[in-house]
């Protein structure tokens, strides 16, 4: 009786050892902190002291703020425009690729050189927007010189404009290569099919190609979203510190030690980002897809 | 007048980079007939029928639907229809949205698409419940009825079929053929069909179409394929054939003797203009026409008596209703018999029996055309259950 209750029992905990490295990194590089940052966000602050009780001041200083409202709206505001530019671009550009871009070594080629940006750093890749963008800068200076512009134009540099284009110039990739990816698993003979049928290359765009790739614009539009949401480095930078984010607001708190309101702070952030993909997943079943 | 769905390529070649997929082919497939492109793997029948489609430009020539060129029109304004390959279905529609897609593609409204879609696919005896399915969740022959279905739902005048059965089991290989045969005479109209199986070919068919390396070799009836092939080449694709070749020596009374290379004399009846003496020439003669009977004594030497090839028994095999026997020649090309049953039950043979080979004169068939290139990848697999309809023809 004892026997094949032993291996019955040792066959089911299988998965269990499978599965235990990856839950073991997740628990102690994602798990424990948030759980520490949900905890936080309880305690008290008295000065510059944290003192571990249950208070909900936090919060209710956070949501009876009316700049939370202002950085939240602004937040998302970059995050919905950024989303629909690259959403844009990395349709387009997928759609170049992969239907147009008939030899491989090209596609590849052409491929490649949408990861070039990616291949200096971050920082890097931003400054160099300046000498671009700046008052004095290259655009400016040709405008000028072309006559299209008698003073230089402000609203290039240390502008909405000027943070939207580096966001749109960082993210694209991440929008890129997931549609990329769908898009290129798409058959020929289908496409085929519905022009075979009657459509037009714009009914192909719509009722195929759109329905077909619908995995990778929902992967893509997470990673921008969260990516954006989750910023302050180039918001920073690039408004030239006249506009800012949650995510810069909150690493203000942090830089005067006032932790308990920045985790306040994390974890609405959180619930509201949550919220942006949990609506996404909804719309667009991507386990389902990713898996069929 | 030529009818609605007739097809007619008038010196159709196309060209790929450095590939020649179709060169200077002329055909004409009547209106409401049945016709299969048969051919080896590469030899351009998805290319023809990608032409006809409009998914593909003819390098030169000209197609005609009903009389009227087509070339430069768009697929769905020729009044054809294509079923694809490997059926390429819209994963993300459901089986009654793939069969209404053409519809909804003309601006037929949701109901009446729906409506027809369905009597569509009843009329290819698709269950009904079915019919919300998604195509991943149906097995192959269901899947070969919606693609179907959704080809035929637009009324086209002539419908495109590459390779339909192919991805099917054999049982449910032959029963598609069929109902592909039964649709074909309820609808009435042209099916061009794609295959690289003889068997299917001649089934099916009322036109066969063989094809070798961009080119026709032979465009008829099933029967007149099968028992007058135009050349070598068709009679050795078609199998149930022994090819014959050799060097007239004589001609006389509207028979040639020939001699190959091993010194075996034939004879062939032919007809004007007769072949000259010296001259190369190919005949065959049909596998269920050779007799073979075991031999006693010595081995004949080659050229003592005429259609006649002596040699071993290679291989024996029992196809139900006859039996093929592969022979062995000495320098010369093997020889398949097909005896009926009851005879070879009569006096049983070996494998490496010493056997003579005998058929009649009049059974020769004198073969055109190109002698010098051997087929391209004739396949042996579904060879078999063919010859037995030779015999039934
Ligand atoms: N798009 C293309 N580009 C270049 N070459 C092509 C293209 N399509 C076909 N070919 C070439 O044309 C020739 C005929 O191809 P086709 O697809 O018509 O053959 P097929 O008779 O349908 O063969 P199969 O039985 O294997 O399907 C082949 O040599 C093929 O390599
Ligand atoms: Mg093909």
């Amino acid at each position: 009786m004892r026997a094949p209750q032993a291996a019955s029992s040792r066959f089911t905990s299988a998965p269990y050892v499978l599965v235990a490295p990856l839950a073991l990194v997740l628990v102690v590089f994602f798990g424990i902190p948030l759980v520490l940052v949900v905890v936080v966000s309880f305690f008290d602050l008295d000065k510059f002291d944290i003192i571990p009780t249950f208070v909900l001041t936090n919060y209710s200083e956070l949501l009876s703020s009316p700049l939370t409202y202002t950085l939240y709206a602004k937040t998302i505001k970059y995050a919905l425009i950024v989303w629909a530019i690259t959403l844009v671009i990395g349709f387009t550009v997928s759609y170049f690729l992969v239907f147009h871009v008939r030899s491989i070594l090209w596609q590849m080629g052409l491929f490649l050189l949408c990861t070039v940006p990616f291949w200096t750093s971050n920082v890097i890749r931003m400054i160099s927007w300046i000498p671009l963008l700046g008052r004095h800068g290259l655009l400016n200076q040709s405008l000028i010189a072309l006559g299209l512009a008698d003073h230089p134009l402000e609203f290039l540099l240390f502008s909405d404009f000027s943070v939207v284009i580096a966001y749109v110039h960082l993210f694209s990739l991440f929008m890129i290569v997931p549609i990329f990816n769908s898009m290129a698993r798409i058959e020929r003979a289908v496409i085929e099919a519905a022009v075979d049928g009657g459509a037009s290359r714009f009914r192909v765009i719509t009722d195929i190609v759109i329905p077909l790739s619908r995995t990778g614009i929902a992967l893509g539009s997470i990673f921008v979203i969260a990516l954006v949401m989750g910023d302050f480095f180039v918001v920073k930078v690039m408004s030239g510190g006249q506009s800012a984010s949650v995510v810069a607001a909150m690493s203000n708190e942090i830089a005067i030690l006032q932790y308990p309101p920045a985790a306040a702070n994390a974890v609405c952030l959180l619930t509201i980002v949550t919220l942006m993909v949990a609506v996404i997943m909804r719309v667009v079943d991507v386990r389902r897809e990713l898996s069929g | 007048m030529a009818q609605a769905g007739e097809i007619e390529l008038r010196h159709i070649t196309k060209r790929f980079d450095q590939t020649l997929a179709v060169d200077d082919i002329s055909l004409t497939i009547p209106h409401g007939s049945y016709c299969c492109l048969l051919g080896p793997s590469g030899c351009g029948k998805t290319t023809i029928l990608r032409m006809i489609a409009g998914h593909e430009a003819p390098t030169s020539g000209d197609i005609r639907l009903g009389g009227e060129s087509v070339v430069g029109l768009p697929p769905a304004r020729r009044g054809t229809a294509m079923m694809f390959q490997n059926y390429a279905l819209f994963p993300h529609l459901n089986v009654l949205d793939n069969v209404a897609f053409n519809l909804k593609m003309r601006g037929v409204r949701r109901a009446e698409r729906h409506e027809r879609a369905r009597e569509m696919l009843a009329q290819v005896q698709l269950d009904r419940r079915f019919s919300e399915r998604m195509p991943a969740q149906l097995s192959g022959g269901q899947q070969q009825r919606v693609a179907l279905s959704r080809a035929l739902i637009t009324k086209p005048r002539v419908l495109l079929l590459d390779e339909p059965l192919s991805a099917l089991d054999e049982f449910l290989r032959l029963q598609m053929r069929g109902e592909l045969r039964r649709m074909q005479r309820e609808l009435g109209i042209t099916f061009v069909h794609v295959t690289h199986t003889q068997l299917e070919a001649i089934a099916v068919a009322d036109l066969v179409v063989v094809m070798d390396q961009g080119r026709i070799e032979q465009a008829a009836s099933a029967h007149e394929i099968y028992t007058l092939p135009a050349s070598a080449y068709v009679a050795r694709f078609m199998g149930g054939q022994n090819v014959l070749t050799g060097t007239v020596v004589t001609i006389d009374g509207g028979v040639a003797t020939l001699v190959d290379g091993s010194g075996a004399r034939f004879a062939t009846p032919v007809k004007s203009p007769a072949p000259a003496v010296g001259q190369e020439i190919a005949c065959c003669v049909r596998r269920d026409r050779v007799d073979i009977e075991k031999l006693r004594g010595p081995s004949p030497s080659p050229g003592e008596a005429t259609n006649v090839a002596a040699g071993t028994v290679h291989a024996i095999e029992y196809q139900g209703s006859y039996v093929k026997v592969t022979i062995d020649v000495l320098e010369s090309e093997q020889v398949v018999a097909h005896l009926a049953d009851h005879a070879f039950l009569a006096t049983p043979l070996d494998i490496g029996d010493a056997v003579l080979a005998r058929w009649a004169t009049e059974d020769v068939y004198l073969l055109t055309g190109d002698l010098t290139h051997p087929p391209t990848g004739v396949r042996p697999g579904p060879l078999q259950g063919r010859e037995s309809r030779s015999r039934n023809l």
